[in-house]
């Protein structure tokens, strides 16, 4: 096991990473740009390191820099986590030279999964279902021949996309051709690469994806599904597993795929296959993620299994001690990914200053979070706040506890999505897990739920007014003895409690 | 003591009166008996009907954020002028500012445009999202500020709309 760990990330899940390494018994390096400096991944690790500025560009992205900080420090791995340099070929092979072991699978294997047009075709050579469309880049020209061939609906994405980005849904001949120039444009601005391919249109698409977990002695195991149809700008917004949906037959179906297709790449360590499923539970490969996932967490209590510390270990040379056979799943777990952001302005992020924060606790609550009372939310990184995450013995029990977990969840500052996620739990429909990426669109009342009572927010107002005028704090520290009165204004106090 | 609070273009008037420690507060000329303890700065406990509700309160200032069931109410303490000039400002001129520091992707309205009210006018990008920036009323855009590309702070002012009564300058 290795003795220091660098860990090339922030935010929820740094610390999460950090709390896996101190239970390996591993010290933790921790690397910063200047607006993380207050940030709880530098409280919490044993080593804390400035890498740049506060853009990505300047700091986590920047490889030598990272890789120096391993070199200084003495670590002997380091955690991608996820985002900035997790699926970075170039620097995985940087840590290799180095002589620092990157904690994920092999350069070849992200190269591999990276380029989508590739990893589709591993994927056909492997006989894993793909969604009807092009093989590979196109031209204009043979963009049409295709879209002639497969029919409408049908999508445009841009090669080297992600995150919703040169993506066209085109619904009739007549917009193809705009759509694919908008597509091209958006590519080219996102990616600097305007590559495009096409491909059928699943109507009401569902995603379920399944967790994998390898080793480097040629153990390739699955951890079921999870299913993340919840969607708001084709980002995730809630996730469960195991998926409501899916039969037992077809769960066996996608977790034998998706190891096949691990095995083409030789892979190693944690990676998720995410799939396209229709309402007759055909599925079809989208692109293997290679790294931890930000939904991780609801496999791993169903499962009991803990992925990121199994990361190290695959990493560090351990070989799985158990067989597909032995991996069961448990009762239901549901996460909410609370963001800072604002559902009524179409979810536009809001930076600020956490205020004041109040967290869900009890049985099977667990929040991964980096947030704290008067921590900054810059608007550098991603505004996800926290994961809040339940587990029950039912789906519709695991449902009940998030609805309860989230009347506890309070934050002051910043404009969070905590009141559309409590309406989603109360929806009809999503209990009743008639779910697809639709969802959200479909559902304008859970965004701006119309009239509401807000005679308690008017009267907190009023007393908040009041007390600040009349009585209140103001008072009695005007009957404060001088002498504190005294050290407050040199800034001298005994303890944090005079 | 009477408060006057804009939320969302909306005004509330509030009406607080502490009589032998019961305090009776007036909205809208609709009289609530109401319980009330500050829990901690930031937490009061209301009892208003025998409903418990519990609440986030942060006030800065004349602003007062409002926690309640899981959605942030943004409330401002206004005065009767300040109240005058808001309802006037639907009908006005008005400033369309960078909400967060961030980049201009794209300007979709040129000088003199006709606008609506709630259409998207300015794309910016921040934290790794695109959002779309609105007109806050029906009219012309009259001067644009922004530039494709341009990274931009909080509150600068990217375009200004004004509507077809607003004086001309």
């Amino acid at each position: 096991m290795f003795k220091k760990i660098l860990i090339a990330n922030r935010g929820e899940i740094a610390v999460r990473i950090i709390r896996a390494c101190r239970e390996l018994g591993a010290s933790t390096v921790a690397v910063y740009s200047d607006a993380d400096r207050r940030s709880l991944h530098v409280a919490l690790a044993d080593e804390a390191y400035h890498i740049g500025g506060s853009a990505p560009g300047e700091s986590y992205l920047k490889k030598e820099n990272i890789i120096d900080v391993a070199r200084k420090s003495g670590a002997e791995a380091i955690h991608p986590g996820f985002g900035f340099l997790s699926e970075n070929a170039e620097f995985a092979e940087m840590c290799e030279k180095a002589g620092i072991v990157f904690i994920g699978p092999s350069p070849e294997a992200i190269r591999l999964m990276g380029d989508k047009i590739t990893a589709r075709k591993i994927a056909y050579d492997a006989k894993v279902p793909l969604v009807p469309g092009s093989e590979g880049a196109v031209s204009d020209v043979e963009a049409s021949v295709v879209a002639g061939e497969i029919g409408y609906p049908l999508m445009i994405k841009a090669s080297a996309g992600g995150g919703g980005k040169g993506m066209r849904l085109v619904r009739t001949k007549e917009d193809f051709e705009s759509a694919l120039r908008m597509a091209r444009s958006e590519a080219r601005s996102a990616f600097g690469d305007d590559s495009v391919y096409v491909e059928r249109f699943v109507e009401q698409p569902r995603h379920i994806e399944i967790q994998l977990i390898a080793d480097s002695h040629g153990n390739v195991l699955h951890l079921f599904e999870r299913e993340c149809s919840i969607q708001r700008r084709h980002q995730k917004v809630i996730e469960e597993a195991p998926s409501g949906f899916i039969s037992a037959k077809t769960r066996k179906k996608m977790g034998d795929v998706a190891i096949r297709i691990a095995k083409a790449v030789k892979y190693k360590g944690a990676g998720t296959i995410e799939f396209i499923m229709d309402q007759k539970q055909n599925f079809y490969f989208l692109e293997m993620n290679t790294r931890v996932q930000v939904e991780h967490p609801v496999t791993e209590m169903i499962t009991g299994f803990d992925i990121v510390k199994w990361m190290i270990r695959i990493a560090a040379g351990e070989k799985l001690p158990f067989k597909q056979g032995d991996i069961e799943m448990n009762g239901h777990a549901v996460e909410c990914r609370v963001y800072a952001e604002d559902p009524a302005t179409n979810f536009m992020p809001s930076p600020g200053t956490i205020e004041y924060l109040s967290t869900p606790s009890g049985p099977g609550i667990r929040d991964d979070s980096a947030i704290y009372n008067g921590c900054e939310i810059t608007s550098f990184y991603d505004p996800m706040l926290s994961k809040l995450i339940v587990w029950a013995d039912t789906r519709e029990a695991a449902i009940d506890r998030m609805a309860a977990a989230l009347k506890d969840y309070i934050v002051l500052g910043v404009k969070t999505n905590i009141g559309f996620l409590r309406r989603v739990m109360a929806d009809e429909e999503f209990r009743q897990c008639k779910i697809d990426t639709g969802y959200i669109e479909r559902h304008p009342e859970l965004i701006n739920p119309g009239e509401r009572d807000i005679k308690p927010a008017l009267i907190a107002a009023a007393i908040a007014m009041e007390n600040s005028t009349v009585s209140g704090p103001q008072s009695q520290a005007a009957a404060a003895s001088n002498w504190k009165l005294f050290a407050r204004r040199v800034g001298v106090t005994r303890s944090p409690l005079a | 003591m009477t408060y006057t609070f804009k939320l969302n273009d909306q005004i509330f008037k509030v009406t607080f009166e502490e009589n032998d420690g019961q305090i009776e507060l007036e909205i809208e000329g609709e009289k609530l008996p109401v319980d009330y303890r500050k829990i901690e700065d930031n937490l009061y406990s209301i009892i208003l009907d025998g409903q418990s509700i519990t609440l986030g309160v942060f006030k800065k200032g004349k602003k007062i954020q409002v926690f309640l069931d899981g959605d942030l109410y943004d409330l401002e303490s206004i005065s009767e002028r300040e109240q005058r000039k808001s309802s006037l400002a639907a009908s006005g001129v008005q400033e369309i500012k960078a909400p967060m520091p961030s980049r201009v992707v794209k300007v979709l309205k040129s000088e003199g445009d006709e606008v609506t009210k709630d259409e998207g006018v300015i794309v910016i990008e921040a934290m790794k999202m695109e959002s779309e920036l609105k007109s806050p009323l029906a009219g012309k855009v009259r001067n644009v500020m922004a530039k494709e590309g341009d990274a931009i702070e909080a509150g600068t002012v990217l375009m200004v709309v004004a509507s077809d009564t607003a004086p001309t300058e």
